[in-house]
């Protein structure tokens, strides 16, 4: 009782004390819903007083919520209701509840949520909406991610497109590099075998037309006999064509041997005029003249070649010159020869000027559908000029003519390369290797791969060459062309091996593996090449029927054309003909009619001559029978080199460009006890 | 879940998604929604966009339905705040996962605020918008609930968006957006058009019609639609 009237606490007081910690109010209205009481809390903290309206207590538009529940509670006792309301100057939402008074008004009692629990709430609002948003944003970067990888997969793609294309245009130039190999190889293909087909009908016509000429078969009148004569021209003259034509072949093939020999521009000058001036068709329009120096120019080159590019030349600047002159022009300008064909013709666009050296490129124009020509000689003077070292151009003015200059060396650069080893001093460190050989080029493949084995080639083109270089120098060893010097060849050797100061040199014997002696090597005993002559045939068969019997003579030819001349050739002859259109027929025949000489054809379409003679040497019956291979064909390089049976001594020449061969060479003179040790060492 | 509207658990397990109209698909998600469960109501928004529904049709027809039902739920007292809160809560979480399925457009090149304003709690229908806009290929920053004035012109600096759009669903608000929009007006010269939307805007016909917001939007559909005329964009 003291320590209530000390402190003087009455309930009201006290709800003074925390009216603005109260979570809880309590008003009463009217029935109009004018606050007729508030207590402590609802006037401290809504600024509910007396008299004033329910309704205002709301926040803005919650009015509305507030009639609702005024409404109810005057029916009865309402759930609790959720109003914000302006509280504390801020707007709170509070659950409200209400009940009528009994005298028409009501009374309500508000209720605020726990602070606490409002914040708690607000953070985890907050924080889910921080989280929702992080979850948007880590989905926009996968999708960005996504999209970046489909870029990349994009660029991959086209990279992988682009590339396919580019090794789709590698493959199609592949095709077309291939194409143009098959081309090439079919063309020569087709030169070599036209050369063929055209041979054959040709030595028929000639073969007929001499037999005709000969009168075998009856005499001819003369005007017969100049008709005969006149085929026959034709015939030799289509032959020569076709042989021009496979020298062209050659020469595109790079096959063409260089023969290159000592003389001066005036010689070759003279030469050529006579050669040209029937060119001349017309001379009262067109005049050749030809210009060379004073001084005299001395020149080692190929001088057939070098009259071939000026034959082409001139022929080519008379065929586009209707008037005026065409002047070949020599001189020696900085060391090279230089020859110029200067014509007043119609000249050549320049556009044109590297077309024109092209296989088949002519140009077109009036004079050109007038004059004809294969289109192969520039070509083929442009290679003629490069295989002697050279350059042919062409400079030219449309209508005023043209210049073709050729500047060539005066030497060969093979000759004198060949001239540099031939008078280098010996190397003491290498040992001397003497090279007995008369193919240059065959020489510098010989130095190209003993040099680096240690050897210094001494080359020697002669046995005369040979013989003095042996007077001076004692090689380490001696590779000798048999073939060379025919029989001066063997008695080199001979002599070689004989001298007590020589013998013990080794001496490789090198052959040329021409058709001919590989023919041989696998037991053929002549190479012919046709036309056959048939004073060479009757001599030839003379000397190996020496018996007096009748002779026995066994063709193996599928062309009847040509069995036919061989028939006509050996008529009234004492032989006894078998022809057989096969090689297999032959082989049966030879076995069965045992003739004393066989001639086979080289083609034969079913069979080939080899295999026709491996049948004939592998039976007892025909083996010893003599063989005569006849053949029209220029041989491919695969059947060359069927030829070619390599043995240890006998060393193929055309192979010697191929490693294998140089590696044989090498274990060759390893064998022969020629090491690449310092040649002190190898000398006794 | 004494509520009356609940349905009995054999007529939800009846639902077909690929037959069920959206209204019914609504009521349906409400009832998950009040039952307080996260797990069916991820696997129905799942069902619904494998049966072929559009994320935006889910978005605007069931999600956004389904609020506007609560709300009206909590305005008749038949759900308190506390529901109101749970119910929300699983919408932002079937609004993510809708999130993913989505093919938003090509970017297009204008970016977007989007932000409560000043005292607004309810920012689940500024999210709604915010995915819209996202969709749509707007480049949109989500500020979420009650940004203050301040806060909102640094974001507006920092960003220098294309479009602010304010949301606001409870009338009270009324002058703190007059405030917001006077503020953002006049420290960008009235050069940042304004967007305005939420459930409040039919109450506010006085205010908007004296602030004159450039687009004034009362779903999703409408601001995305607004916002393309505005920028002159095709849809």
């Amino acid at each position: 009782m003291s320590s209530a009237a000390t402190h003087n606490h009455n309930e009201q007081s006290m709800r003074r004390a925390w009216a603005q910690d109260s979570c809880e109010f309590a008003l009463a209205c009217d029935g109009d819903g004018r606050i007729t009481w508030a207590d402590e809390c609802a006037r401290t903290r809504t600024g509910a007083s007396e008299g004033m309206s329910l309704f205002d207590l709301g926040a803005d538009g919650m009015k509305e919520r507030l009639q609702s529940l005024f409404r109810r509670a005057k029916e009865a006792q309402t759930q609790e209701i959720e109003v914000p309301i302006t509280c504390d100057a801020r707007i709170e939402t509070w659950a409200f509840r209400g009940k009528p008074d009994g005298n028409g008004g009501v009374l309500l009692l508000g209720r605020e949520p726990p602070k606490e629990y409002r914040g708690a709430l607000r953070q985890v609002e907050q924080s889910m909406t921080e989280i929702v948003e992080l979850n948007r944003q880590i989905l926009r970067q996968s999708r960005e991610i996504e999209r970046q990888k489909n870029d990349l997969e994009k660029t991959v793609r086209e990279l992988e497109e682009s590339d396919r294309g580019v090794r789709t245009l590698h493959s199609e130039l592949e095709d077309s590099a291939e194409v143009a190999r098959r081309a090439t190889s079919m063309k020569s293909r087709v030169i070599a075998n036209v050369s063929h087909e055209f041979r054959t009908p040709l030595h028929t016509i000639m073969g007929l037309s001499r037999i005709l000429l000969e009168g075998t078969d009856g005499t001819l009148s003369d005007e017969q006999r100049k008709q005969i004569r006149f085929m026959r021209a034709s015939a030799e003259e289509l032959l020569t064509l076709v042989d021009d034509m496979l020298d062209i072949s050659k020469a595109e093939a790079g096959k063409a041997i260089l023969r290159p020999e000592r003389f001066t521009v005036s010689e070759f000058m003279s030469g050529l005029r006579g050669m040209l001036r029937p060119l001349v068709t017309t001379p009262e329009n067109v005049e050749l003249r030809f210009e060379e120096p004073q001084e005299p120019i001395a020149l080692e080159t190929d001088r057939g070649k070098l009259s071939q590019i000026l034959r082409n030349l001139v022929s080519n600047a008379l065929k586009f010159t209707e008037t005026g002159s065409v002047t070949v022009y020599a001189a020696n300008e900085h060391g090279d020869l230089v020859i110029r064909v200067i014509d007043t013709g119609i000249g050549i666009p320049n556009d044109q000027f590297e077309h024109i050296f092209e296989e088949f490129g002519q140009i077109e124009s009036p004079l050109q559908a007038k004059t004809k020509g294969t289109g192969l000689g520039l070509a083929l003077s442009r290679r003629l000029a490069e295989m002697l070292g050279g350059t042919l151009e062409v400079a030219s003015t449309v209508g005023a003519g043209s210049t073709f200059t050729l500047r060539i060396p005066r030497v060969h650069p093979e000759v004198s390369e060949y001239q540099r080893l031939q008078t280098r001093e010996i190397d003491p460190a290498r040992a001397p290797l003497l090279v007995v050989e008369d193919d240059r080029k065959t020489i510098f493949i010989y130095e190209k791969y003993l040099a680096m084995a240690g050897f210094q080639v001494v080359p020697a083109r002669s046995i005369e060459d040979a013989e003095r270089i042996m007077a001076k120098t004692r090689p380490a060893a001696v590779v000798l062309d048999v073939m060379l010097d025919g029989e001066t060849s063997w008695n080199f050797l001979a002599r070689l091996k004989k001298d007590p100061q020589t013998h013990d040199i080794p001496v490789l014997v090198v052959t040329v593996t021409a058709k001919e002696e590989r023919a041989r090597a696998l037991g053929a005993d002549e190479f012919w090449i046709k036309p056959v002559d048939q004073a060479r045939l009757l001599r030839k068969l003379g000397s190996l029927n020496t018996n007096g019997t009748r002779g026995k003579v066994l063709v193996i030819d599928d062309d009847e054309r040509a069995r036919y001349l061989m028939r006509k050739h050996l008529e009234g002859g004492s032989y006894q003909l078998f022809e057989a259109a096969s090689g297999p027929e032959g082989v049966v025949m030879a076995q069965t009619h045992r003739p004393h000489v066989i001639l086979l054809d080289f083609l034969l379409r079913e069979m080939n001559a080899f295999d026709v003679l491996d049948e004939l040497k592998g039976d007892a019956r025909t083996r010893n029978i003599p063989v005569i291979i006849i053949t029209s064909h220029a041989l491919e390089p695969e059947e060359r080199q069927r030829l070619e049976a390599d043995t240890e001594v006998i060393l193929s020449k055309q192979s010697l460009s191929r490693e294998i061969a140089i590696n044989r060479i090498r274990d060759a003179l390893r064998k022969a006890g020629v090491g690449v040790a310092p040649p002190q060492a190898s000398r006794p | 879940m004494s509520h009356a509207d609940l349905q009995p658990h054999e007529k939800r397990r009846r639902l077909s998604p690929s037959t069920a109209g959206f209204a019914e698909l609504k009521d349906f998600y409400v009832n998950v929604q009040l039952r307080g469960d996260r797990r069916e109501a991820l696997h129905f928004v799942d069902r619904l966009v494998k049966e072929g529904h559009s994320v935006p049709d889910i978005q605007q027809h069931v999600i956004a339905a389904a609020q506007r039902e609560i709300g009206r739920m909590w305005e008749d007292s038949r759900i308190g705040i506390a529901q109101e809160h749970m119910a929300t809560a699983i919408s932002q979480l079937a609004l993510a996962q809708l999130y993913r399925y989505a093919q938003p457009l090509p970017a297009r090149g204008r970016k977007v605020v989007m932000a409560c304003v000043e005292g607004e709690l309810h920012d689940f229908p500024a999210r709604l918008v915010a995915d819209a806009l996202d969709l749509a290929g707007y480049e949109t920053r989500f500020l979420g609930a009650d940004v203050p004035t301040g806060s909102l012109i640094n974001v507006l600096e920092q960003e220098s968006p294309n479009l602010l759009a304010l949301s606001i669903t409870m009338p009270f608000h009324a002058a703190a957006l007059r405030r917001q929009v006077k503020s953002v007006r006049d420290h960008t010269d009235g050069r940042l058009p304004i967007a305005v939307g939420g459930l409040a805007c039919d109450q506010l016909k006085e205010i908007t019609a004296e602030i004159r917001p450039e687009i004034l939007a009362t779903s999703a559909q409408e601001m995305v639609e607004a916002a393309n005329r505005l920028f002159g964009l095709s849809a």
